[in-house]
């Protein structure tokens, strides 16, 4: 293969293979040869966007993950933009079972208490308020907190802000949009401001032990799309620190691509029709 | 809205006080396994805990328990932390080698001096998990430790993760050790084959 450009690189099946089994062995992506095509392109894109000037010099900068090389790789190659109620078969194992499986089990009166992390710009947590509002009848008889973090503090603040455009929409039905947003200028809507006041965000980052000492006694986390950017150890450290975020039974929904199996012990898998999720014990280790 | 805020969160507090670290340290003989899981993970990153997090994860039967225990040796990442995680490549348990592994691929600087010594172990599976160590070790000095292993090994797993790895980081200067443990490995089939799919996979990346 040829890729055209300022200079153009040659790349083997070999080389295709070569990133194939970095990317497996790092993230458990697996593609075959059937995505060939898929591959090449967003390879060459890389290739160009780093100025590498072979193949050879590009993936020694991926597994050295210079410029976080890594990161811009596997953004490549998943879908990494962010919108309304994306994978809600996950908001609907929620509503479904989780919801009802905590309630069993707690003194009335203390609150729901849900994080999104990260939360990006906001559309997964907001994703969540107007998902209970929507399809949980029991919404009303209970507080409920919706905690928001991110590493980064652009995002926060544009999370914060809440204007969206149509592609954020694009899973939403037009009442919900009526209901929840308001147009401001062509192709951009802002969240209610209910809402807006509804989720608290905060700068968190997943790997660091003290950061992370600050969040306790959450009954549901979503972390999703992000633990396959981390390398086998921190994963490990943010399982670690996930666990200690959540209450005793809480659960935890990943990313579809991600697994906590191949992670850590601490978690129980539960499978819900809707969703795989994991699961803090309740019981004690003694 | 159904839904409520707290008060902003407070800033993150500074290093445990020394009153707190002590409490840790003794906290890590708790016969209540949650009170060890904390106390190993308030001890991270604080080289002054490594002998006592030693000592912890040698009488440590929980695995959740050992595996923070391991994370915190991981996260101070000094020679000591080093030295007290190595044993567990030889642990006849799955897992705690797999912790190790993990906890000291993320360390390869602090590992380095002891790559010679992994790599010439008695034990092949020490020396097959020292092959995977040498993967997070720059890659001129991986491809040379492997290479040079390769020269006199004798068991074909190890050779199989040694070529694994080389066909990873490896560049055509190792092409001729590759060759010289086909020709010694010819009556073990998988082996030549492993070795001319790598030299093809190293040569075609080079050309």
């Amino acid at each position: 293969m040829e890729f055209s450009g300022a200079r153009a690189v040659h790349v083997t099946q070999g080389d295709v293979r070569r990133l194939c089994e970095f990317l497996y062995r790092r993230t458990g992506m697996s593609f075959d040869n059937n995505k060939r095509y898929y591959i090449d392109r967003r390879l060459a894109e890389r290739i160009a966007a780093t100025h590498s000037g072979s193949f050879q010099s590009y993936f020694a900068m991926l597994r050295s993950d210079a410029e976080h090389e890594i990161e811009h790789l596997i953004n490549a190659f998943t879908v990494n933009e962010t919108y309304f109620y994306r994978e809600d078969h996950q908001l609907r194992c929620m509503t479904s079972h989780l919801l009802s499986t905590l309630l069993q089990r707690r003194k009335t009166g203390d609150p729901i208490r849900i994080w999104s992390i990260p939360c990006s710009t906001g559309e997964e947590p907001y994703s969540i308020a107007i998902w209970l509002m929507e399809n949980w009848s029991e919404v009303d008889n209970h507080n409920i907190e919706i905690v928001a973090s991110d590493i980064d503090s652009r995002a926060l603040n544009s999370a914060a802000e809440g204007f969206y455009g149509a592609r954020a929409l694009m899973r939403l039905s037009r009442q919900l949009v009526d209901r929840y947003f308001a147009p401001v200028d062509e192709g951009r809507v802002r969240i209610d401001p209910g809402l807006r006041e509804s989720v608290q965000f905060t700068r968190a980052n997943l790997i660091d032990p003290q950061d992370m000492a600050r969040y306790r006694d959450f009954d549901i986390v979503f972390c999703r799309n992000v633990l396959i950017y981390f390398d086998d150890a921190s994963r490990r450290l943010a399982a670690e620190n996930l666990y200690d975020c959540l209450r005793p039974g809480g659960y935890i929904c990943l990313g579809h691509s991600e697994t906590m199996s191949r992670i850590s012990s601490l978690f129980s898998v539960c499978r819900f029709p809707e969703a795989i999720v994991y699961q803090r014990p309740e019981a004690k280790h003694v | 809205m159904p839904f409520i805020k707290r008060a902003p969160f407070a800033e993150r507090t500074n290093a445990e006080s020394a009153n707190g670290l002590t409490r840790h340290l003794s906290e890590l003989n708790s016969p209540d396994a949650e009170i060890r899981w904390h106390a190993a993970r308030a001890l991270g990153g604080f080289a002054p805990a490594v002998p006592a997090l030693a000592v912890a994860l040698e009488a440590e039967k929980v695995p959740h328990v050992r595996e923070a225990m391991m994370t915190a040796l991981m996260r101070v990442g000094d020679e000591a932390s080093v030295r007290a995680l190595l044993p567990y490549l030889r642990s006849q348990d799955a897992h705690l080698r797999a912790a190790a592994i993990e906890a000291l691929q993320a360390l390869p600087e602090a590992v380095a001096p002891f790559m010679e010594a992994l790599l010439g172990d008695t034990d092949a599976d020490v020396r097959i998990l020292a092959t995977e160590l040498a993967r997070n070790m720059p890659p001129e000095d991986a491809a040379r430790a492997l290479c040079s292993l390769l020269a006199n090994e004798l068991h074909p797993n190890v050779c199989a993760a040694a070529i694994e790895v080389l066909a990873e980081v490896g560049t055509r200067d190792a092409v001729p050790a590759l060759e010289a443990c086909a020709q010694r490995f010819s009556n073990t089939p998988f082996l030549p084959f492993a070795v001319s799919a790598t030299i093809a996979r190293i040569s075609s990346t080079e050309s």
